[in-house]
């Protein structure tokens, strides 16, 4: 898998920017937490933030269907 | 249960993130969500349209005051 990353030079800065998903709004510091180690594991994770329960991935498609299996026991 | 938004994680210099919040401000077209000091997630199709406002923001930031100056 190649990830599509693009590297801009904006003057004389930098930004970089990756096309994927946010995800937000976690029930509870458990379910981020194996949300988070799950999307390292299939290294899709771009970014996380511990504090906001928030993170970044540039693909979906396993992370959706772990996030199901969760629910259905 | 959680939710996923689409969107272009955009991780940049806190100047540059400044600029792109100030212009944002206008019309609230661009940003989905701010994360930090140097990182937001933006409109997917907005990308390009935002890197021309912010190329247009940096030139008129470092070009040199005119003599119009300020009286």
């Amino acid at each position: 898998v190649v990830d599509q990353i693009r590297l801009w030079q904006i003057e004389n800065e930098r930004m970089k920017a990756t096309p994927g998903f946010l995800f937000k709004d976690f029930e509870s510091q458990k379910e981020y937490d194996g949300c988070v180690k799950y999307a390292d594991e299939i290294g899709v994770l771009v970014w996380k933030n511990d504090g906001k329960r928030m993170f970044f991935v540039n693909r979906m498609e396993q992370l959706r269907d772990y996030i199901k299996s969760r629910k259905v026991k | 249960m959680p939710r996923a938004i689409r969107g272009v994680l955009v991780e940049c210099d806190p100047s540059i993130k400044s600029i792109i919040m100030k212009i944002d401000s206008e019309d609230h077209a661009f940003v989905v969500e701010d994360l930090d000091d140097g990182t937001l997630v933006i409109k997917e199709n907005m990308l390009s349209i935002l890197k021309m406002r912010l190329d247009e923001a940096l030139k008129e930031t470092q070009q040199p005051p005119s003599d119009s100056g300020s009286d």
